[in-house]
């Protein structure tokens, strides 16, 4: 795409749906997506206008070479007393997986769950397991589509388009499934909702366990919500599909593990005598694998803490509490978040990173490197790489860090 | 590369009809080969026996379901960490280990090639990914056809026969995919579960919406695998697992297959008497009476090992009957167009019937059977167990001392329902356990020169001290040699080595994709053009098994 050519079939990586009946075309600074995507085309704009005199690498925001960074880097990390690896939002699966070599031989704690706590909805699966399906089948199946708390319409922006919603879609049943959103916010994705449900957020995990309750054809007692609870659950039961998407709105804070929980218990529950499913909505397009990569190398997904020789799983809601005296970060192509006073930060990115001791380029996956992404249903899609460029993957740097700081 | 003289050892090559021979094997450039010179390393194996290395041809190491059982249980393998080392990475074990432990755990047990039995096409990627990620052991996966909602409609439109679409489509899915072979599980069934929470009864039901039958999947896509000559014959999960009765519905597919060469899997789920909704009985006798008229089927048992067990299927109703006797944790995932998955924890207990029925049965197809070519060792690991109880599974074979010691801890209603007690007191020996590992798995996948130790076979080797207790000697193998490079000596791995790939591949016409395309665009959300795998860092390093067809 340095020079204005013909349309380019590429998977999108600007969301976690990664889509891959795109088109991406370059016109002048802008980028084109067809079908259109306000965030994927501003996603592409955003490592296409970084300017070609940008520092390859950076100590204290002071311009140097790859090699005296990567040396740099090399030498606080095998100083580093605690070390964290975190981010990875747009970390493909080799990225991840060079990542997680270098952290077992740091023995350093891995966060892919955000080190803010944004995301502590995770453990809850490996409590009770839960029941989940693939885009294209709850596009093909799902007569009843449940959006809780979340605004697709404005993080993943075609994620209705794909689930059969809408002027283009193309669900195989024929006609639009119905939407519903639980939601008090007037988001753009409540503005398409066929039936809304308005409770405000504290309400949730008691609606979720009253909904459990109705389901079992028990009596709720006095509930503020109990029409309502009522309403949503004759919809979910008219239907022989459905489908809950839920993410941050609804896992994160306090409480966030019961709540979704309580959401599973009440899926599983109403899949006895028909087919429900729920989906998370991670926002970043890595996150998802990233949490694979740490599944099948360590055993456990979500933080796992490798300082004891072996994985050892975090179950601390925000991981810094576990990580205690962490000295040395190493932030892996995603964002960044609060590591508080006493951790020098390195960061591996294809986007400007400022305030950091070491930052080193890198080519963004899906726009100047090829590689492997999980979709946030699991399924793994190729990246390609439609603008050529000269700086190296995080997996190569990441793996260059390996053999630097091997004994 | 190293060249080793293995000296002296008692050699088990049944391939080559070679029982008990004592011997110098030599193995160079990761062959064997028929001698070495003065400067090769020496190996003094006397007293000891040298077979082949382990072949196991059905088990769930790798992809998005083994991946999500171990998100699913993290306190299964809290209790068994994995150190690093300088050589190898860290890790969990259990019943679901993570990947680098699964290839060091296999390599310590003298197993060399391990197929994943269970791969989505669509989750090719991430199976390949992981499969990188286990170390020392070639590896191949099987993937799922028969639930495939673009082969249905090929089958439809060919009437349910074998038609050169279909064979073009089969062999564009294995090079897009990078598979190895054709795994059926419960053929249609998977379907109904995904659309109505339904299952198939019989071969003969319709697959609602699709206008096929389970016999029309089985003909088109057995005979389809069978008429390409793939390595490996369609690899059958036959309908109605688990469920009492099932035996006619096994010996009804093994009829509508027969002539086909054939495998199938887990046989001892799919053996049972009884009738729908009641207590089963074991017919072992009458399925083991069929593969002995019909040379062109074979089985793998998955045997129950009595403790904890992970189930994983892509048969999802059977999981949901799992989850509502348990009522424990429950993974249901459908993956869009091809199959379902679930996945439940799960415990066999010697003292339930139900449980020691099945175990009995397992024990009935291994020692029944007359010809150990046909019916190789499994626990379809990890659901009939973990592939780390094989010794002791051997010992149950080979000791029928310790074998009725064992059977008297068992329910006993169940274990008189078998014909365990009819003075089965049949022991296997070492040749015969050596077929049931290694020979016969890699005869029957293809794997010409894996499973021996003829001149010119891959130097995969493990020697075993011959110990009387033959659970310990099958537990800790003395040497094994992966790729003519020592792997593991004393109970110490001493390398990290990848291990290959193995894939198949089948000619195709290319312009089969004028067919698929349109249909894959009318059912899948990934874009047909972004299907195939084509990133060499994925498929590398591999070895490709041309079909003879």
């Amino acid at each position: 795409m340095a020079e204005p050519g013909p349309p380019t079939p590429v998977t999108c990586a600007g969301c976690a749906i990664l889509c891959d009946d795109v088109t991406v075309e370059q016109i002048g600074e802008t980028v084109r997506l067809a079908p259109p995507c306000g965030l994927g085309a501003e996603w592409f704009s955003e490592r296409v206008r970084r300017p070609a005199n940008a520092p390859a690498a950076t100590i204290r925001d002071r311009p140097t070479d790859v090699e005296t960074a990567l040396a740099r880097a090399a030498e606080l990390l095998r100083g580093a007393r605690r070390p964290l690896l975190h981010g990875f939002g747009g970390a493909t699966i080799q990225d991840a997986q060079a990542a997680l070599a270098l952290a077992d031989r740091l023995g350093a704690l891995v966060a892919t769950d955000g080190i803010d706590g944004a995301w502590p909805g995770a453990p809850a699966v490996p409590l009770r397991g839960a029941s989940t399906a693939t885009l294209g089948e709850i596009r093909d199946r799902a007569r009843l589509v449940v959006i809780w708390r979340e605004d697709p319409e404005t993080t993943h922006p075609r994620l209705l388009d794909r689930l059969g919603f809408g002027a283009g879609a193309s669900s195989r049943m024929g006609s639009e499934p119905t939407l519903m959103v639980v939601d008090d916010r007037d988001t753009a994705t409540a503005q398409r909702a066929d039936v809304r449900f308005r409770w405000a957020p504290e309400h949730d995990l008691v609606a979720l366990t009253s909904l459990h309750v109705l389901q079992r054809g028990l009596a709720l007692g006095t509930s503020p919500l109990g029409a309502e609870l009522q309403g949503l659950l004759d919809r979910v039961t008219d239907v022989p599909h459905a489908a809950f998407m839920y993410g941050p709105g609804l896992s994160a804070g306090q409480g966030g593990q019961r709540r979704i929980l309580a959401l599973g218990e009440l899926v599983r529950a109403l899949s006895h005598d028909r087919h429900v499913v729920t989906l998370a909505l991670p926002s970043a397009a890595g996150t998802r694998g990233a949490q694979d990569v740490l599944a099948w190398q360590t055993g456990y997904s979500g933080n796992v803490d490798l300082a004891s020789g072996h994985p050892e799983l975090v179950t601390a809601t925000q991981p810094l509490e576990a990580g205690e005296g962490v000295d040395v970060s190493l932030r892996i192509e995603g964002a960044g978040g609060e590591l508080g006073d006493g951790v020098t930060a390195i960061a591996l990115s294809s986007l400007p990173v400022e305030g950091v001791e070491v930052s080193i380029r890198t080519a963004a996956a899906g726009v100047a490197a090829t590689g492997t992404a999980h979709r946030l249903d699991g399924v793994p899609l190729a990246l390609q790489a439609p603008l050529p460029g000269e700086a190296p993957t995080a997996a190569a740097l990441l793996t260059r860090l390996l053999a630097e700081v091997q004994p | 590369m190293t060249a080793i003289r293995i000296s002296g050892g008692r050699i088990h090559d049944p391939a080559n009809d070679v029982d008990g021979e004592v011997r110098d094997l030599c193995v160079e450039d990761g062959k064997v080969v028929a001698e070495v010179g003065p400067e090769a390393r020496r190996i003094d194996a006397r007293g000891m026996v040298v077979m082949p290395g382990g072949v196991d041809i059905h088990a769930h190491i790798a992809g998005p379901a083994v991946n999500a059982a171990r998100k699913l249980s993290p306190d299964e393998r809290r209790d068994h960490p994995l150190d690093r080392t300088e050589v190898l990475r860290s890790g969990t074990g259990g019943l679901v280990p993570s990947t680098f432990a699964t290839g060091y755990r296999y390599s310590l047990l003298g197993y060399t090639t391990v197929v994943e039995a269970a791969a989505p096409p669509l989750a090719a990627r991430h199976v390949l990914s992981e499969l990188r990620d286990t170390p020392m052991i070639d590896k191949a996966f099987l993937i799922l056809m028969g639930n495939n909602q673009v082969l249905f409609q090929l089958i439809r439109e060919s009437g349910g026969a074998v038609s050169p679409r279909l064979r073009d489509a089969v062999a564009w899915w294995l090079q897009a995919t990078g598979g190895y072979g054709v795994k059926l599980v419960n053929p249609g069934g998977v379907e109904l579960w995904k659309q109505s929470n339904g299952n198939v009864d019989s071969l003969d039901d319709q697959v609602a919406g699709y206008g096929v039958t389970p016999r029309q999947v089985l003909e088109a896509i057995g005979g389809t695998v069978h008429e390409l000559g793939l390595p490996h014959p369609v690899h059958v999960h036959a309908n109605n697992l688990g469920v009492p009765g099932n035996a006619d519905t096994t010996l009804e597919t093994m009829r509508t297959l027969a002539g086909r060469q054939a495998h199938f899997a887990h046989l001892q789920f799919h053996s049972y008497g009884g009738k729908p909704g009641g207590q089963p009985r074991s017919r072992a006798p009458e399925l083991v009476d069929y593969l002995s008229k019909h040379p062109e089927t074979t089985a793998d048992v998955g045997q129950v090992m009595f403790g904890p067990a992970m189930t994983m299927t892509a048969d999802a109703q059977v999981s949901a009957v799992l989850r509502d006797l348990d009522g424990g944790k429950w993974i249901n995932h459908d993956t869009e167009v091809e199959t379902g998955c679930g996945i439940v924890p799960y415990t066999y207990r010697a003292g339930n019937y139900v449980h020691a029925l099945q175990w009995g049965i397992g024990l009935e197809l291994f020692l029944l059977g007359r010809d150990p070519w046909q019916v190789m060792l499994s626990t379809d690991h990890p659901n009939g167990g973990s592939f780390l109880s094989y010794p002791k599974l051997i010992r149950l074979l080979m000791d029928s001392a310790f074998r009725e010691d064992q059977m008297g801890r068992a329910n006993q209603r169940a274990i008189r329902r078998t014909a365990l007690l009819d003075g089965l007191d049949r022991e296997y020996t070492l040749n015969e356990i050596a077929i049931i590992t290694r020979a016969a798995p890699a005869r029957r996948l293809g794997l010409t020169d894996k499973g021996h130790l003829g001149i010119g076979a891959d130097a995969d080797v493990t020697i075993y001290h011959d110990r009387a207790d033959r659970e310990e000697m099958f537990a800790t193998p003395r040497y094994v040699i992966k790729g003519g490079e020592l792997a593991v000596e004393d109970g110490d791995l001493r390398r990290a080595d990848d291990g290959l790939l193995l894939s198949s591949s089948a000619p195709f016409d290319p312009e089969v994709s004028r067919v698929l395309e349109p249909l894959f665009g009318d059912r899948y959300t990934v874009a047909f053009e972004h299907y195939p795998v084509r990133d060499p860092a994925l498929r590398e390093p591999a070895r490709i098994v041309e079909a003879a067809g």
